[in-house]
């Protein structure tokens, strides 16, 4: 097996079975369908125009590309959404490195290519971002082949093995067909998959909120700024934006949806479930710099005459932000909140100890206080979880520390 | 006319405001004021018939790149690289630096030269100014730093005050700027050279990089386009005036009283002082300082951004240092180097400016290019491709600026 890199083989003469030149590499396709890195023909361009060269009919690849077919069987090209073209698709192109996780540009793509009985079996093993295909690709055709060769090895290889490699398309059919499904980006940390697609422009930033699931991209939207997650959410079509809308946070998801034009609001709430629906309506009625603009509704509440198993198993079937279960709250008659446990007190006590006892007395505040004092509160209580309690002193929602830095550092 | 629509409206514009405005006033930075107040001194109102078409090809111009800002959400330089490939792209930001590098020069030589107006040394200002102007774009977020860029640019009013203080006589002014060239004027040799120098000062291959990256920075949609098209023009337009004043400012002055040779924007400023009096000799002094100064902060960002994105570096000035180190090198050496040369005894300054000047005009054919092809990509640009009538509009400034350009290179390697 030899590597050779995609930038040789554009432009290299093309020799038929007879061993005339007959015509030069134009690009290289895959076909994503049939196989995801075997690359299943040249387009070669001869004087009869552009012609299509299987792999399977190439006997050798380098330094001069040679079929045992005749360029008389070689079939006309005709133009196909769903194969992938090295050179148009990626060379130059961007494209995600999910090892790494940032956004790249390709400088040259490495093919590999070893001897299948009577013919060459050609895979994509790896895109190159360093210096060593720029360079490769600035002195090409300058600089004497064996010459650059020699100079190449000694330039340490940047380059990205294909699996991790999440190709950029905007269109749609196109990715299904080229089967894009950024399944190496869904699997980074939602605030990584963040970064990256602050890197991207909007349509490319479309794309991946259009394909990826929809719990991950609501994580995700999360971490944008304000500013891109509208933009984001706009350029989706309103039953896709309501698919994510329902899985953020919905104290996140009322900030979200109260930056967007009312008219756009609506038809994203008109397509969500009714409960979430209730929840994210009912935030969106407080001013969003109040402590009830950035509550959750989703925390945990048990009875004040449960025992730590019952808290166990209201944790187990907990389905809110992870940041929510610091504390478990206790409720009385008529729903009034009458105490807090921290989640390390149930950790360390048995499983039949009442929650009454070793409940803690809780700090709590009104829907309407101003978030500079919900930031005090937490200053000088040294909380993780403030609880908002209505007029009946009712648990109406509460806030968790990791919105309160966020508060603070986006105070403008 | 209703007032709430007029009051969204204005809201539309006011949120996209900023790039295309700043873009075209640092046009006039320390070479441009120098341009416009030698051709004031040299020929008077004869000049200013050049305003119009000038103002019609930056607008034309600007317009494609922050209309391709809009549209495709990436910067001129990453387009470039996907369109036109590797080699392409890496010659032509060599050029850029190579350009933008004697740009940055000459306005830090603005600086030092319009505060040694007031006595100060050069070897204080210089390097306090370049400080400045790194702490500037690597403390501020994008935001931040356009507010004080617009600050900037309102700034430039001072030019138009100076003007009004020269008692120019307006009407030979106002019939200068709507009639079209004299033969005499055509055939004299020096008058070619300042119409040359005047079109070449106005459209930098800089400015679309910049304006462009400027217009994704902020964020701009297709759909906030029709609003963001009139940041361009306000801003072309502005810009123009000023430079009208100025050159109207050194006719009613400097030619009317037969002062002609002015060797930099500095010593206009000083030729005002006993006929125009105190008050116009620093406006022109503080108007230049605050141009170059301007200028100065400007040039290497979009130089950075443009080289960092072409050839696949890490880039942006919301990334930390070790994170983007060739955007930051890269940055921090144009500043060093262009403020640096200048506190070099005997430096040969005149030549670097020349040299960049040439390398300036040869890039720019090349970026006119490469816009329209863009601009004309159906693929690219969907909807919203040039129209056909504005292609050609487009198509004609272009080949008028190529044909240009190599008069003016000539032109800039006799002087030089």
């Amino acid at each position: 097996m030899s590597l050779v890199a995609l930038s040789e083989l554009l432009g290299a003469s093309v020799r038929d079975a007879s061993g005339t030149v007959r015509g030069r590499v134009r690009e290289i396709a895959v076909a994503p369908q049939d196989h995801p890195t075997r690359i299943a023909f040249l387009i070669v361009r001869t004087s009869a125009g552009e012609r299509v060269v299987p792999t399977s009919a190439l006997r050798a690849f380098v330094p001069t590309v040679r079929a045992h077919s005749d360029a008389a069987n070689w079939d006309r090209y005709a133009p196909s959404d769903g194969v992938l073209l090295l050179k148009r698709d990626l060379l130059d192109q961007q494209i995600i490195d999910v090892h790494g996780r940032k956004v790249v540009r390709v400088n040259d793509v490495e093919i590999d290519s070893t001897p299948v009985n009577s013919h060459l079996a050609l895979n994509v093993v790896a895109v190159d971002v360093g210096a060593r295909g720029a360079i490769r690709r600035l002195a090409k055709g300058i600089v004497p082949t064996f010459t650059l060769r020699a100079l190449l090895d000694r330039i340490p290889p940047r380059v990205i093995p294909w699996q991790y490699v999440d190709l950029l398309e905007t269109d749609p059919s196109r990715r299904v067909k080229l089967k894009i499904a950024y399944e190496g980006l869904s699997k980074l940390h939602p605030a990584d998959i963040a970064d990256i697609v602050e890197d991207l422009a909007p349509a490319e930033r479309e794309a991946v909120f259009e394909t990826i699931d929809e719990e991950v991209a609501a994580e995700a939207l999360e971490e944008l700024d304000p500013k891109v997650q509208v933009s984001i959410v706009e350029s989706l079509d309103s039953d896709r934006a309501a698919d994510i809308v329902e899985e953020m946070d919905p104290d996140a998801a009322a900030d979200l949806l109260a930056d967007l034009t009312e008219d756009h609001s609506g038809q994203i709430l008109k397509e969500m479930q009714p409960e979430e629906r209730q929840e994210v309506t009912q935030l969106l009625e407080f001013g969003e710099r109040t402590a009830a603009g950035r509550m959750t509704t989703e925390f945990i509440a048990v009875p004040e005459t449960a025992v730590v198993d019952d808290a166990i198993e209201a944790l187990k079937k907990f389905e809110g932000s992870r940041e929510a279960l610091a504390t478990i709250y206790l409720t009385g008659a008529g729903h009034r909140l009458v105490g807090s446990v921290p989640l390390v007190r149930i950790a360390i006590s048995s499983p039949a100890a009442q929650l009454s006892d070793i409940s803690e007395p809780y700090v709590a505040c009104a829907p309407d206080t101003p978030q500079d004092e919900v930031a005090a509160l937490f200053d000088k209580y040294n909380l993780l979880t403030l609880a908002v309690v209505d007029q009946h002193e009712r648990l109406a929602g509460i806030i968790t520390a990791d919105d309160v830095i966020t508060m603070l550092r986006h105070k403008d | 006319m209703d007032f709430r629509r007029w009051r969204t409206r204005l809201g539309l514009f006011l949120a996209v405001v900023g790039p295309g405005f700043i873009t075209a006033n640092v046009d006039n930075d320390a070479g441009g004021i120098y341009t416009y107040s030698l051709a004031g001194a040299q020929f008077g109102y004869s000049l200013l018939w050049t305003m119009i078409p000038i103002t019609v090809a930056l607008i034309v111009v600007q317009e494609m790149a922050s209309r391709m800002g809009a549209v495709t959400g990436k910067g001129l330089s990453d387009l470039i690289r996907e369109e036109f490939g590797f080699r392409v792209t890496f010659f032509l930001m060599l050029a850029l630096v190579a350009t933008n590098c004697g740009n940055v020069v000459a306005n830090f030589a603005g600086v030092a030269s319009s505060l040694e107006l007031f006595g100060w040394s050069r070897y204080i200002v210089v390097p306090l100014a370049a400080v400045v102007v790194w702490l500037l774009i690597v403390q501020g977020t994008y935001r931040s730093v356009e507010k004080i860029f617009l600050a900037a640019s309102a700034f430039y009013v001072c030019y138009i005050i100076a003007g009004l203080l020269a008692h120019p006589d307006w009407k030979a002014a106002a019939v200068a700027t709507f009639s079209r060239p004299t033969t005499a004027g055509i055939r004299n040799y020096g008058y070619i050279v300042m119409v040359i120098g005047l079109v070449g000062t106005t459209i930098a291959p800089w400015m679309q990089f910049y304006l462009q990256a400027s217009v994704v920075e902020k964020g701009i949609t297709p759909r906030q386009y029709r609003a963001s098209r009139w940041d361009v023009i306000l801003g072309c337009f502005f810009t123009d005036i000023v430079a009208w004043f100025i050159i109207v400012a050194c006719a009613a002055t400097l030619y009317a009283k037969g002062q002609p040779d002015i060797k930099d924007a500095a010593d206009a400023a000083e030729a005002l002082r006993p006929l125009a009096g105190n008050w116009a000799y620093l406006l022109f002094a503080g108007g230049l300082f605050n141009a170059s100064l301007f200028a100065a902060s400007i040039l290497p960002i979009p130089t950075s951004y443009a080289v960092c994105e072409g050839l696949g570096f890490e880039s942006g000035l919301d990334k930390k240092f070790h994170e983007a180190p060739a955007f930051y090198w890269l940055y921090t050496l144009l500043i060093v180097a262009g403020a640096g040369v200048l506190l070099v005894p005997r430096f040969p300054l005149v030549h670097i400016i020349v040299v960049s000047q040439v390398v300036n005009g040869i890039v720019l054919p090349f970026v006119l290019v490469f816009m329209l092809l863009l601009a004309n990509d159906r693929e690219l640009m969907c909807a919203h491709i040039n129209a056909r009538r504005y292609n050609a509009v487009a198509w004609l400034t272009v080949v008028v600026m190529i044909a240009l350009t190599p008069a003016m290179i000539i032109t800039q390697l006799r002087n030089g």
